[in-house]
């Protein structure tokens, strides 16, 4: 079993060092407190997840998302960021998850320095990918997050414009959000969804399907 | 006004011009930019007098314009935005 000590101010900031050691997610250990005083604390941290345990990589072997982890992973640590980079688990386009303790600061007013750290991820791995491949940053699944508020708002508005029969014009938002309503709504034989307006004030507008649409 | 954020009209100039870069780069698939309207955007962040105040963003913004002539990635573009807008922020008052 694979296993790491870890010291910190606090239990929060032990166990930290000794996942970062690990690279591995808080879910997959198990703690056990050495010592704790008022200065230090010491902690064993276990790895419980026995395929996680084994080593085997978090996504199918690929070699470009390792040299963007890698990249990240330095990026991170110049920023002098204590942060967990890893590949997500059968994503396509190539996922990238950080995960920590306060990196409201990495992801910043609305996601944007989310979508600079990615922008900066994309120049850095650009060489290694193909012509149109991109890499996906998130930080503690903000987008994941997002993507699942907008969808479940667009949910919401589809519901409401079959009842009344009048289209709903939502907030701004930003590209990949726009698209996962798109995309949640696709398949809804009763309403529409399009855009309007320009950046960065675009929004999309939830309407129903015309039966010449259908 | 005091504690207004004298560069605040060049940070939504730039906003607008990165937002259009991400459009690009981010695919919502709900409209199409072409680079000339990139390169507009960006324009109109150069027009304004409250870039020339802080050093580095006027610098930055003219390599960007020369990004979108010379056809470079999004991200790119995107990039040397980002680093316009962090320099006016750096050099705005707390």
């Amino acid at each position: 079993m694979k296993s790491a000590e870890g010291r910190g101010r606090t239990l929060d900031e032990a166990v930290d060092a000794a996942l970062i050691e690990l690279n591995e997610s808080r879910r997959n250990v198990d703690v056990r407190i050495l010592t704790e005083t008022a200065e230090e604390t010491i902690v064993e941290v276990s790895v419980i997840d026995q395929e996680a345990a084994a080593g085997e990589p978090a996504a199918p072997s690929n070699g470009k998302a390792e040299t963007a982890r890698g990249l990240v992973e330095g990026l991170l640590k110049h920023m002098g960021v204590r942060a967990l980079v890893s590949v997500r688990s059968g994503s396509d386009p190539i996922t990238l998850d950080i995960s920590g303790r306060d990196l409201g600061a990495l992801i910043g007013w609305r996601g944007e320095t989310l979508r600079a750290l990615q922008a900066v991820t994309n120049v850095m791995v650009g060489k290694h990918l193909a012509e149109g491949e991109r890499v996906i940053v998130d930080v503690e699944r903000y987008r994941q997050r997002r993507e699942h508020t907008v969808r479940e708002i667009a949910m919401r508005a589809a519901r409401q414009v079959k009842m009344t029969g009048d289209a709903i014009t939502l907030d701004a938002m930003q590209p990949f959000e726009r698209r996962a309503i798109h995309l949640a709504l696709e398949g809804d034989p009763d309403v529409t969804s399009s855009s309007i307006g320009e950046e960065p004030e675009r929004r999309v507008v939830v309407g129903p399907r015309k039966p010449a649409e259908g | 006004m005091p504690g207004r954020d004298p560069h605040s009209g060049a940070a939504v100039r730039i906003r607008k011009a990165i937002a259009l870069v991400n459009s690009v780069a981010d695919e919502a698939g709900d409209e199409e930019i072409t680079p000339t309207e990139i390169a507009e955007a960006i324009r109109d962040c150069l027009e304004l007098t409250d870039v020339d105040s802080v050093p580095n963003v006027r610098r930055y913004l003219g390599e960007a314009l020369d990004a979108v002539s010379d056809g470079m990635p999004a991200d790119f573009v995107a990039m040397t935005l980002y680093a316009a807008l962090g320099a006016l922020r750096e050099g705005s008052p707390d």
